[in-house]
């Protein structure tokens, strides 16, 4: 099958490490996945054509603006792809009414100049098949489909038992580590770093890497978005060490360095029940993941030994018991990773795209 | 049929003004013409629709600038409309070989420009329509003179506003130096005691835009203080559209100028039209044998190209016979180039 991803992809953001994976997988099946465009020096590994010709699905995959392909590509692929061989996937909720969770949203025209009313008619006119990566959709007519997915071979450390993973995890560089942008995610963090705070002294240092954590962005400033806030004070109290922004293809080894990774999901993502990338690409690195995740939505994405690595008794509480008996939590990772593998593989998501597509 | 024009509008523009020609004359024949974007509260005339899904046909309108709408905007309309539906039309004569006219006007600054302006058209439409009368040996560019004639805008001297000059040149100076600073003012200069108030109406003739370099090539606004305030030319900022043809009506005599690589590409623009509805003789600084195309024969009279001076004076001595003459063009303007027409020419020449 022949398939074309329509999107915009950078080093370092979004979901550029999603479209590896995609690619990867479309070639290890037998089927033939590109992006749609030129090719970009600082991507090698990532395929690209403008060939349009035997596509057999065109999957626009829509974050921001930019992802629609600017002209002359955009007219050449609406033109050249009838709608029935397009699908649309709405990554950021886009396709929703508009909604406020504290500070974050899906549409606010002073930040992209775009308001709900031109999302919504651009996401529908590309396709009748919309998609959104949860599993239960609120707009009417709207499909469940996660899109992102868990590639068992990019698991960096396999081990054969949690005895082994939990023997070698005891001696990390770092406690907790954060890779990803600050984009409406401060109060989630700040609340998990107070909470380590208890903590740290026995788990190690807190890493944050990504952009903005440091310090609210001028653009913010001027613009008065909330949702970007820095502490650099309470950071530093908290010994945090904080770093710019990485490529994506360094983020698992980060992770790996230290012995706890929290999975955050903005406000706007926890409402719709949203996975990104970062909800499966820490279960790569070799670290203990997590999940500051509503304890439904975890059983229902990782499978019930998953709910092990939800601090619902609090964080400190977790990171301590698993300090103790590091054991017990490498089990839950373990079998969270077969579950991962079992479920939400990108052959099965490439398989639930095409079957989608065939209705 | 539904026709969604996209295009830049501002109101002192004449594209602008033959869309709103379109829309209103529209109805007339079962047609529905509007202007992509927002309600304009002082265009009212213009009908504005973002509703990409009620046009069945979108005509793209460039100038000297690909306009483009936002990101989303356009993957909304390429999607409602597809190619074969789509025309551009090509007012600054874009979709052509880049020419330069005398070391001086040009359509593209560099091979490199005009091949992204080809792309983009070729990406864009199947079909380019060019404001012209001639037709081209290229398939896919067809002629339509996108703007029409309205007899009933035409002035009598009974409502014609009072004469308060004796010659005016209305429009932008937008690479119309080498006419009116090379020709038209030296050849005057030696009548000039005989001839009252002259007036410049529009943009850039006490000097270049603010903007500097971002405005356009610097030779495009090239104008002579000095020489305007010697030769006593009133210069006043530009009209709204609306009030083009009463502001011409205040002159005897209003010279009429091309933009020099316009009119080496035969391309008939509003200005052709809208100086002969207004109370005033209209005298043409243009090719005589597109002259006379576009108004037939008795366009001759009113060429202004030799013994401007002259003419001039000859035009404010005689203004009966040049009155007969206007009227005679205006016959003809009226017979061959009324809005029904072009509305039915605009229909035909998208494919159902």
């Amino acid at each position: 099958m022949r398939i074309l991803l329509v999107t915009s992809v950078d080093a370092w953001t979004r979901s550029v490490s999603t479209i590896h994976k995609w690619i990867d997988a479309g070639r290890a099946l037998g089927h033939d996945i590109a992006v749609y465009g030129e090719a970009d020096p600082d991507l090698p590994k990532l395929k690209f054509t403008t060939d349009l010709k035997g596509v057999d699905l065109a999957l626009f995959v829509v974050q921001v603006p930019g992802d629609f392909p600017d002209m002359p590509y955009l007219a050449r692929v609406l033109d050249g792809i009838p709608r029935e061989k397009r699908a649309i996937v709405d990554l950021w909720g886009r396709y929703n009414e508009t909604i406020r969770v504290d500070h974050d949203f899906n549409h606010l025209e002073k930040l992209d100049g775009h308001q709900a009313w031109e999302w919504h008619d651009a996401i529908a006119a590309v396709s009748k098949l919309i998609l959104q990566p949860t599993l239960s959709p609120r707009r009417e007519g709207v499909k469940p489909f996660l899109f992102h997915g868990f590639d068992e071979a990019s698991i960096t450390k396999k081990y054969t038992s949690s005895a082994e993973a939990a023997d070698a995890w005891k001696n990390k560089p770092y406690g907790a580590m954060y890779v990803g942008s600050n984009w409406h995610r401060w109060h989630q963090m700040r609340a998990f770093l107070e909470e380590y705070g208890k903590v740290r002294e026995e788990a190690g240092q807190a890493c944050l890497i990504g952009w903005d954590w440091g310090a609210r962005p001028d653009w913010a400033v001027h613009k008065a978005i909330m949702g970007v806030d820095a502490d650099p004070e309470f950071l530093a109290a908290q010994n945090v060490e904080v770093r710019h922004g990485v490529r994506f293809d360094e983020i698992v080894g980060l992770l790996g360095q230290a012995k706890f990774a929290p999975v955050i999901h903005r406000p706007l993502f926890r409402e719709l029940g949203f996975v990104t990338n970062r909800s499966f690409e820490t279960f790569y690195a070799d670290t203990i993941p997590v999940l500051m995740l509503p304890d439904d939505f975890v059983e229902k994405i990782y499978g019930a030994a998953a709910k092990k690595l939800v601090p619902s008794k609090g964080l400190a509480s977790l990171i301590a018991d698993a300090l103790r008996q590091p054991e017990a939590y490498w089990d839950a990772v373990l079998k969270t990773r077969a579950h991962l593998a079992a479920k939400h593989s990108y052959a099965v998501r490439i398989d639930e795209l095409t079957r989608m597509a065939a209705k | 049929v539904n026709i969604l024009f996209v295009m830049k509008h501002r109101g002192n523009a004449g594209n602008t003004h033959a869309v709103a020609n379109y829309i209103r004359v529209a109805p007339e024949y079962g047609h529905n013409v509007a202007m992509y974007g927002d309600p304009q509260l002082h265009l009212p005339e213009l009908k504005f629709s973002k509703d990409v899904k009620s046009f069945d046909r979108a005509a793209y309108l460039f100038e000297s600038e690909i306009y483009r709408l936002s990101r989303l905007e356009e993957v909304s309309m390429l999607s409602a409309i597809e190619k074969r539906h789509r025309m551009i039309f090509d007012m600054d004569g874009m979709y052509s070989p880049v020419i330069k006219i005398d070391d001086y006007d040009f359509n593209h600054a560099s091979e490199e420009e005009r091949l992204r302006w080809k792309e983009h058209f070729e990406t864009l439409s199947d079909v380019v329509m060019k404001p012209m009368l001639a037709k081209t040996d290229r398939p896919n560019v067809r002629p339509m003179t996108f703007y029409g004639y309205d007899a009933s805008l035409e002035v009598k001297p009974a409502d014609a506003p009072e004469k308060k000059y004796d010659i005016m040149h209305l429009g932008h100076n937008w690479w119309r130096w080498r006419d009116i600073g090379g020709k038209f003012l030296p050849a005057i200069e030696s009548v000039r005691e005989r001839i009252g108030e002259i007036g410049f109406i529009g943009l850039w003739w006490d000097g270049p835009p603010a903007e500097g370099k971002d405005a356009g090539p610097e030779a495009a606004f090239e104008s002579d203080p000095a020489m305007i305030k010697r030769l006593r030319i009133r210069t006043e900022p530009s009209v709204m559209y609306t009030d083009v043809i009463r502001t011409m009506s205040t002159a005897k005599i209003n010279v009429f100028t091309q933009r020099p690589v316009l009119h080496h590409m035969k391309h008939i623009t509003l200005k052709y039209f809208e100086i002969f509805y207004s109370d005033t003789i209209p005298l043409l600084m243009l090719d005589e044998t597109i002259a006379r195309d576009v108004y037939g024969p008795a366009a001759r009279e009113l060429m202004l190209r030799e013994n401007i001076g002259e003419k001039i004076l000859d035009a404010l001595a005689r203004p009966d016979h040049y009155r007969d003459v206007v009227m005679s063009v205006r016959k003809h303007l009226a017979a061959n180039n009324s809005y029904e027409k072009r509305m039915a020419e605009l229909v035909s020449a998208i494919p159902a």
